[in-house]
Formats: C-alpha cells, structure tokens, sequence
C-alpha cells in the first residue's frame, strides 16, 4: 500500500503504468531515509528528459502531431525548380530512376518516374511475376521523351512517352504476399 | 479585428491589414487578391442571408486564389512541357526556359491565369451556367467524366462529331441550349491537331477555358492556363480545382435563391 501511494504522489504522470514508470527507481530510495531528499529531484530530472523505453512510450502512446503542409520559408518557383530532382538529374541520357508500375497490359509494364510522361517496358524473363500494379522498379533512362522531326514536317512528332530500360525490381507487393504467406 | 464600413465606397487600401501587403510584394507561392473580402461586405439587412454585395464588382468573390498555391503546382507537375521542337511559337510568352531540350512553365504567369480562369467558371456556375468538360485522351477520360457527374456538370470526351456547336438543332433533332462555358483540359485531340470544339466555340460565341501545352495554339481560348496536360496528376489538380470553383458558384447561387424566396 505504501508502495502504490509513493508511486502517486510523485509527478510520475498519467501514461505510465507502474510497471514502466521510470521514477519506479525511486520508490526503493523513499524508503531509505537518508534518500529522502534525493527523491524530489530526481524525479523533477526525469520528467523533463526521458530516456530509452519511457521515452519512447511517451513518443508512441501520446496524441501524433499533425504536420502542417505551410513551408517555414516562402519559395519561389525558380528556387522550387532550381532545387527540384529534374535538375539533380543533369542530362537524363543513361542516368538510373525509380518508377513505380501503375498499369500492366499482358507483358507491357507502364512505369511512372516523376516526369511528365510514363514509359513502357516489357515484362522481364527473371522475376517476371513480382513485376505487378504498385512494383518499386529502377530504370535506365534513354530518352525523356520519343519526339523526332520528321521529313516535311515544321514541328516535331512525340509519342507522348519516355523511353527507358528495366533495371531491377526494388519492391513488389507480389513478393510481399508471399512472404505473408 | 472588426470594422464597421458604412454603405459608401471603402478604400479598401486602408482597411487592408499590414502583414497582405508584404506578402503582394514577396514571393510568388501566397498571393492574395487586392481587396480582402471580410472588409468590403456591408452590413446585412435584417434578415438577410448574404450580404449586398455584387460579385462582379469583386475581382475574387469566390476566392479562388485559396485554392492553391505555386508549389501545389509544382507537386504536380505542372511546369512539365514538351521539347523545343514541337514548341508553338505563340505559347513563349508562357515558357520560363528549356532544360536540356525540354520545356519549363514559367508557374508565377500559370497561377495567375489560372485564378483568372477559376474566378470565371465560379462566376459562370453562380450565374446558372452550363458548363462543359472536353478532353481527349483515353488515360484521362474517365476522371473527367467522372468530374463532370460530380459537378452536375456535363462532360464529352469521345470523338466529337462535325456539327454538335454549329449545327446542333439538326444533330439533335431540337432546339438546343449550347453550353454557356468550354473547360477544355486538353486543347488538342488524338492526332496532336487542335480539337475541333476550341474553334467551333469561338465561332458560336462561347467563352473557354483551356488547357493549352507547349504545342498547342493559346489564340482562340477565352482564358488559357499554360500547364502540362499529358500528366494524369496534373489533369487530376486542374479537375479538383475547376470542381471546387464551380461548387463554390453553386453554393453562392442557392444562399441568394434562398434569400429572395424569403
């Protein structure tokens, strides 16, 4: 009984259950006299910094923040660019993306990276069934886009599609079903 | 912080709070419109649901303006164009530049004309207006159509026949009442030539809205907005905001109803 009562009447607040109350340390020393003292601050100490499991439940049990979307700084739209992953990229020709695969027609896999257009691929012959709807892929890029002029024609053609290789698989849902499974 | 405005003209340079006008002057992801709407509304009669205040008089009623911001833009891509080589000369005006043989928007000029084009349609929504979603492209054709039910609004995006605006008693078999708006989210059809409604509307007096790439003509759409039309985000944005804009519209129109039958 004395046990619980010291428990509550220091400020080993309203998330913790005894068992994982970090202050329960302390309980051992209030029954020391010479402690006495000690106690108090102790415990002023360890509400303000937690560490290790009482930390981390008081991270994962309390309300989540909900992050505001407003920039801290205001941005323009040539620091947007400037600092965007098109320009990261530099010249396009044979650098290595992730898409992920938004729509499969038979062994065609259309693959979206972040551009403007999307690219198809056909399916791999290793792995070939992990590359479904919702698959992590990694790309070689050849061309950002399938525009050419064409002979007697003023302006160019586009296919409306990027053109790139299949380099590997990163994720795929169908492989974690399977070790679901 | 309440003011109390009187029934006379308001400078409403005076009223506007300090921290707008720094934000006028500084960067292109906030812009706020010139007048602040909670200052000019006068008080409402006894009664009243909405305050006497005529929109057209306002240069963003519905405040579109709210609705999105550069970088929203930007998330969706939007500044993507196609390569120089397909670039329409008339659309330069609208290009920041060309990275590497591919076409950037320029976001500040695309924000501003479309506020432009948003405050139009609310007003055309508020006003009883038909309103009428083209677009042609398989990818996007469901969402479209799907933007338009939402609406309760009305949508083609198949093939479009010769005479539907210049001929349509015949093609219809009746008299018909054409659309009062054209939201075009693609100006050009499947085989890259302009789509055939952009012209016809001209021809039969009916005010676009469009959505013009770098390779498409700007000249006979009432209100362009320069942006990437090819990326099924992007068309996903332009659809939220065109069907908020026209929500905002209706709602404005029901509270007046409302308030004249009382």
């Amino acid at each position: 009984m004395v046990l619980k009562r010291v428990i509550c009447n220091n400020v080993c607040s309203k998330t913790y259950t005894l068992l994982a109350c970090s202050n329960a340390h302390n309980v051992k020393r209030s029954f020391c006299s010479t402690n006495g003292d000690k106690v108090s601050t102790d415990t002023e100490k360890d509400e303000k910094k937690r560490s290790g499991f009482a930390r981390a439940f008081e991270r994962y049990t309390s309300t989540p923040e909900i992050k505001t979307q407003t920039p801290e700084k205001e941005e323009t739209f040539a620091s947007l660019l400037r600092n965007s992953k098109l320009i990261d990229l530099g010249d396009p020709q044979g650098k290595v993306v992730t898409g992920n695969i938004f729509h499969v027609v038979g062994d065609d896999l259309y693959i979206d990276f972040g551009w403007k257009f999307h690219c198809v691929c056909p399916r791999p012959a290793k792995n070939g069934s992990e590359y479904v709807r919702g698959a992590k892929v990694r790309l070689r890029i050849k061309e950002l886009e399938l525009s050419s002029r064409f002979l007697g024609s003023s302006r160019d053609l586009t296919l409306l599609e990027a053109d790139a290789t299949l380099v590997g698989l990163i994720s795929s849902p169908a492989r974690l079903l399977q070790q679901a499974k | 912080m309440a003011f109390i405005v009187s029934a006379v003209k308001v400078q409403s340079m005076l009223l506007r709070p300090s921290y707008a006008i720094s934000k006028i002057l500084g960067y292109s992801t906030q812009v706020q419109p010139n007048d602040d709407v909670e200052n000019t509304i006068l008080p409402p009669d006894k009664g009243a649901v909405t305050p006497q205040l005529d929109p057209l008089k306002h240069p963003d009623f519905f405040k579109v303006h709210q609705l999105f911001t550069v970088r929203d833009l930007f998330d969706a891509r939007v500044h993507f164009g196609h390569r120089e080589g397909s670039l329409d000369e008339r659309m330069k005006p609208f290009i920041f530049g060309s990275r590497l043989g591919h076409l950037i928007f320029d976001l500040d000029i695309t924000a501003y004309h479309l506020r432009q084009a948003l405050n139009f349609t609310a007003h055309i929504a508020a006003r009883d207006g038909i309103i009428l979603f083209i677009a042609r492209g398989a990818q996007n054709a469901h969402l479209v159509e799907r933007t338009a039910r939402e609406c309760q609004e009305f949508a083609h995006t198949r093939y479009w026949r010769g005479g539907v605006f210049t001929n349509a008693d015949m093609q219809f078999g009746a008299v018909t009442r054409l659309p009062d708006l054209c939201i075009f989210l693609n100006t050009l059809n499947t085989i890259l030539t302009q789509h055939v409604a952009v012209r016809d509307s001209a021809k039969m007096c009916i005010p676009t809205v469009g959505i013009v790439d770098t390779n498409c003509n700007p000249n006979l759409v009432t209100y362009p907005v320069p942006g990437n039309d090819d990326t099924p985000c992007s068309v996903e944005l332009y659809c939220k905001l065109f069907k908020e804009a026209i929500r905002r519209g209706k709602e404005y129109k029901k509270l007046k109803e409302a308030e004249e039958t009382k």
